[in-house]
């Protein structure tokens, strides 16, 4: 019942064209870059981060469950073109609502080199969670505690360092409504994407040891 | 780099080891780990059952017997022992990297929340924000003070100068139609397009801006939960309905993030018969707004259709009631940038989208007046609308709301300027005008999401409701005597 005759989608590109963001269906040719996913739950602020990557313009909002569609942008980190993807939010590696198995299915269906988990700093605990499911699953993970000045004026401290040695994954402090942290994330995607190619992918290393 | 220190020590020894037998049981390979296929096979994850038992076709009975015998030694179901053995190691980190130095005091935005969230304070400042935020600043502001300067101006100044031009250098009285005089693209279209609907939808998404970035609508949604929960809504179709406010089209999509498709088809419903689009508020406010009881009516009849419709719809439909969890985000001075950036993309994707429908609305107009159609239509709905006891020059405003609903709204703005209908046949037509059939690019999107059957099944309990329900406002005006 809820899936979609093609032919009805007009309004809807029209749409997409206005944001300027690419169907997620069209096919595009991304061919030989690195690919680059956000996942985390709503509203912890997969958008603005896209935004601020891509140079794109997605709707950012003040309350969960704004992105319904994958969107897709490009961005250039130290001489790379790397396909961004946003997805809807997700709670976990099992989905329950059609948004959350969009994401999942986009997991599954792509390859990407990295996904960046974006999580709320205030909610660290709750978040964690779905972290773990994401390392179980053998995905290129760099963890991204976004909200930390809200955090902070909650009187919250994060040892990000620990936590990374904990994990045994790339860690990374945001508040990217307001700037920063971001170079320190573009930072480390450039990185990452050195040291595990020569690694080759992670998710082989996890089979391996699965 | 990858620690399988960690994944060791996630689960219990017991789920360990048949997660350690599960991941020797999968042969093929798999986008995901086998310890995350694995995992999620226990948790009785469908899709992934489905492609382990394609890919796995051998093992999988066993892999099935397997997850049988463990659920069976547990009272609870394996998906929640394993979410919460995760929950357990999630905290055990969180607490052994983070602190909170100091009990803070509760800020001002949390003071505020705290108000929202309570009925005896909350309904206040509900009806506050409704009244600044909508009725002042879209109502009279926008569709009153704007409208009024752009659409005289647009009448005084550019439609008898395009006249002229027409007039002078286009001998066809066909083409002369087309373009200007009375339903033409550029004196009829664009001027409803750029003299009417662009202030009010405009007024409207700086409004609607400001709100959403406040993070009050979750807010919102948490107070109202109670009364949606009675038609079997849970209070996360709050914003889907919010964002109908400003366009049915745009909610009508976002209601995927409803979590049934019980909820899905019910708020699809209700976005399509009794939620207003900007346009169509605005247009409303402003003409209704110097009489205050016609107004009260006009609101009051569509809440009463909106609980009675959604609380009739969730009784006949099949289906679980939802449970209700959303986050609430921080309470928050907007950020006028984020503010100035969603209105110009709202616009901008307004816009886009609005003025070539209106020219098209203009162009089908034009059509179906040489080719007689539009008269013949016309003098269809005519009965319709005598019966609901309006005169016969508010059928086209019916018509034009078919192509979009403000410009149903617009016509009707045109009508209430010429001074035709008294205080109780403009309130008829615009209770008929909010219900009536939801507008091209909503229907479209309807069908994208709901598929063919259910939407086309909506539009057709829509029509005649809509007519029925006017005939029934109407009756219900004249039997009780108010004077409007």
């Amino acid at each position: 019942m809820d899936c979609c005759p093609p032919k009805s989608k007009l309004t809807f590109q029209r749409l997409k064209k206005a944001l300027r963001i690419q169907q997620s269906n069209e096919k595009i040719d991304f061919h030989g870059q690195n690919k680059l996913i956000l996942v985390g739950t709503p509203n912890v602020g997969k958008s603005v981060i896209f935004n601020s990557l891509t140079g794109a313009y997605v709707t950012v909002s003040n309350y969960p469950g704004t992105t319904v569609e994958v969107s897709r942008g490009k961005t250039r980190l130290t001489g790379e073109t790397w396909e961004v993807v946003d997805t809807p939010g997700m709670y976990s590696l099992m989905p329950i609502t059609e948004e959350e198995r969009v994401t999942r299915t986009l997991l599954l269906e792509e390859h990407p080199e990295i996904v960046l988990h974006v999580i709320d700093a205030k909610n660290l605990e709750r978040m964690l969670n779905f972290t773990l499911q994401l390392i179980e699953a053998g995905l290129p993970i760099i963890l991204v505690i976004n909200m930390m000045d809200e955090a902070e004026r909650l009187g919250i401290k994060i040892d990000f360092k620990m936590l990374n040695t904990l994990l045994g994954i790339p860690v990374i402090v945001t508040s990217a409504t307001r700037g920063h942290g971001l170079n320190l994330l573009k930072n480390a995607i450039s990185e990452y994407q050195q040291t595990s190619s020569l690694g080759r992918s992670v998710n082989q290393y996890a089979n391996r040891y699965a | 780099m990858l620690t399988a220190t960690l994944n060791s020590t996630i689960y219990d020894a017991n789920i360990e080891a048949v997660l350690l037998k599960i991941e020797g049981l999968l042969l093929t390979s798999y986008r995901l780990s086998r310890r995350a296929i694995a995992v999620l096979l226990l948790q009785g994850d469908e899709e992934i059952h489905k492609i382990v038992a394609a890919q796995d076709q051998k093992n999988y009975t066993h892999i099935q017997q397997l997850i049988d015998q463990t659920q069976a030694g547990y009272s609870e179901s394996l998906h929640f022992l394993l979410s919460l053995q995760r929950q357990k190691k999630a905290s055990f980190l969180s607490q052994q990297v983070m602190s909170t130095s100091k009990e803070l005091d509760p800020s001002l935005g949390e003071h505020l929340s705290r108000l929202t969230l309570r009925p005896l304070t909350g309904i206040p400042i509900l009806l506050l924000v409704i009244y600044y935020g909508l009725y002042q600043f879209v109502g009279v502001f926008g569709a009153g003070t704007l409208v009024d300067y752009l659409e005289s101006g647009y009448e005084a100044t550019i439609n008898p100068w395009i006249n002229g031009l027409i007039d002078s250098h286009i001998p066809w009285l066909v083409m002369q139609e087309l373009l200007g005089k009375e339903y033409g693209i550029l004196t009829l279209g664009v001027r409803y397009a750029v003299a009417i609907v662009l202030p009010i939808v405009g007024t409207f998404f700086i409004a609607f801006s400001i709100i959403e970035d406040t993070g009050y609508l979750p807010r919102l949604a948490l107070l109202v939960d109670r009364v949606f929960k009675s038609i079997g809504l849970n209070g996360r179709a709050v914003i889907p309905m919010a964002l109908g406010f400003g366009c049915d089209t745009m909610a009508t999509m976002v209601s995927r993030t409803l979590e049934t498709t019980r909820e899905r088809i019910i708020a699809t419903l209700l976005l399509a018969l009794a939620i207003p689009c900007s346009a169509q508020l605005g247009v409303i406010l402003a003409i209704l707004a110097s009489q205050p009881l016609a107004l009260a009516v006009w609101a009051g009849f569509i809440v009463l259709v909106f609980l009675i419709v959604g609380f009739l719809t969730a009784r006949l439909m099949p289906g679980e009631r939802p449970s209700f969890y959303m986050e609430l985000p921080p309470m928050r001075w907007p950020n006028w940038r984020n503010v100035v950036t969603k209105t110009y993309t709202r616009m901008q994707w307004y816009l886009l989208e609005v003025l070539p429908l209106f020219v098209l609305a203009s162009v089908l107009i034009w059509l179906g007046n040489i080719t007689g159609a539009f008269q013949q239509i016309v003098a269809w709905l005519e009965p319709v609308v005598n019966w609901m006891g309006l005169p016969d020059e508010t059928t086209p405003a019916f018509l034009f709301g078919f192509f979009r609903r403000d410009f149903g709204a617009a016509g009707l703005f045109d009508l209430y300027q010429t001074g035709l209908l008294n205080g109780t046949q403009l309130v008829v037509t615009a209770a008929t005008l909010t219900l009536f059939v939801p507008c091209i690019a909503q229907f479209t999107m309807m069908i994208k999401e709901r598929g063919l059957k259910t939407a086309l099944a909506i539009a057709l309990f829509i029509f005649p409701f809509a007519f029925l329900s006017g005939y029934v406002l109407n009756w219900l005006i004249t039997i009780t005597g108010i004077k409007i």
